[in-house]
């Protein structure tokens, strides 16, 4: 846990982490907090809910990378 | 023929679109700008079979979709980061045409514009702190085999210690969260990660989320290395700069 930082000389912007970046792009991060809003026409078709969504990918994410908890 | 929406990746302004000419799109799209009452939106066309109401709550749940679209995602929007203020929409924001993103654009309008001024030139710093759940409590010479009396207050014992353990990493967390939060343009403490994802050990006490100005990152990083050798057991982890994701967000209607 007490690895270097990460070095990202050379590139304006460092690499983000899958989980980092799903937490940012799906849960806190953002625009609109809450949840993903589909937008047609205007008209917000489907809120998907993201708790529910982020514990089956957490699920998902958790089985194929071999933990069981 | 399939039905085509508009992704919305980001919003900026001022942007040269010959710049984001070369950044590939979702599905090898080409990535647009649609300019709307002095704002960027940063667009591109996607077919909603995949990407509609059905196709979103199918795909939403298959990992390796939701992977290759937000990691294109973060591509577009580190492309925008790197020409001017970038406002990261969230993942899978989709309008059906051309009308329906300025309608988004204005509806948004003098929220993003508070968004873009909070993040011009600044980038967001990660830091976590974690703790070790698992140390060794008091296995002290006087560990002798006793009495079941002896076991249960030993039991007592370790369970304080843990606790107390746990209330210190917290307050160091706390800690070190209101030294960063004094050296950024903003700040905020996201919810911890679960070990299971990131496979790190012991329990996250901070997972937070920094706005350093472009000038001061050196500064900001110096503080977390002072903080990494004040509190060597805290564990305490970098990485950026990023887009500022954690500092787009618009207030919620």
């Amino acid at each position: 846990m007490t690895d270097a930082p990460e070095r990202t000389e050379g590139r304006p912007l460092g690499d983000i982490g899958l989980v980092d970046l799903l937490d940012r792009l799906l849960g806190s991060g953002v625009v609109l907090a809450g949840d993903v809003v589909i937008s047609l026409a205007g008209v917000d078709l489907v809120q998907v809910r993201l708790h529910a969504l982020i514990t089956s990918v957490r699920a998902e994410m958790a089985e194929q990378a071999g933990w069981h908890p | 023929m399939a039905e085509r929406g508009r992704y919305l990746y980001a919003v900026s302004r001022d942007l040269d679109p010959a710049a984001l000419a070369d950044v590939p799109g979702l599905a090898g799209g080409r990535v647009e700008v649609l300019r709307h009452a002095g704002l960027d939106a940063v667009v591109g066309e996607v077919d909603l079979t995949e990407y509609g109401e059905e196709g979103l709550r199918r795909n939403l749940e298959r990992l390796d979709w939701l992977e290759e679209v937000a990691r294109r995602h973060d591509d577009v929007v580190h492309a925008v980061a790197a020409l001017g203020p970038v406002a990261p929409l969230r993942l899978a924001t989709i309008c059906l045409d051309d009308a329906g993103v300025r309608q988004r654009l204005d509806e948004w309008h003098a929220a993003l514009e508070q968004v873009l001024d909070r993040v011009q030139g600044r980038r967001e710093w990660s830091v976590k702190a974690f703790s070790r759940s698992t140390e060794p409590v008091t296995a002290s010479a006087t560990d002798q085999p006793g009495s079941g009396a002896d076991y249960l207050r030993r039991k007592k014992e370790q369970t304080l210690a843990r606790a107390a353990g746990a209330e210190d990493a917290a307050r160091v967390a706390d800690g070190l969260h209101m030294r960063l939060s004094a050296m950024s343009a903003a700040s905020r403490r996201l919810p911890a990660q679960d070990p299971r994802l990131t496979g790190h050990e012991g329990t996250m006490t901070l997972n937070g989320a920094y706005l350093v100005p472009d000038e001061e990152a050196e500064d900001f990083l110096a503080v977390v290395h002072a903080l990494q050798e004040e509190h060597p057991a805290a564990g305490v982890d970098v990485a950026g700069p990023w887009p500022p994701y954690s500092f787009a967000m618009l207030e919620q209607r």
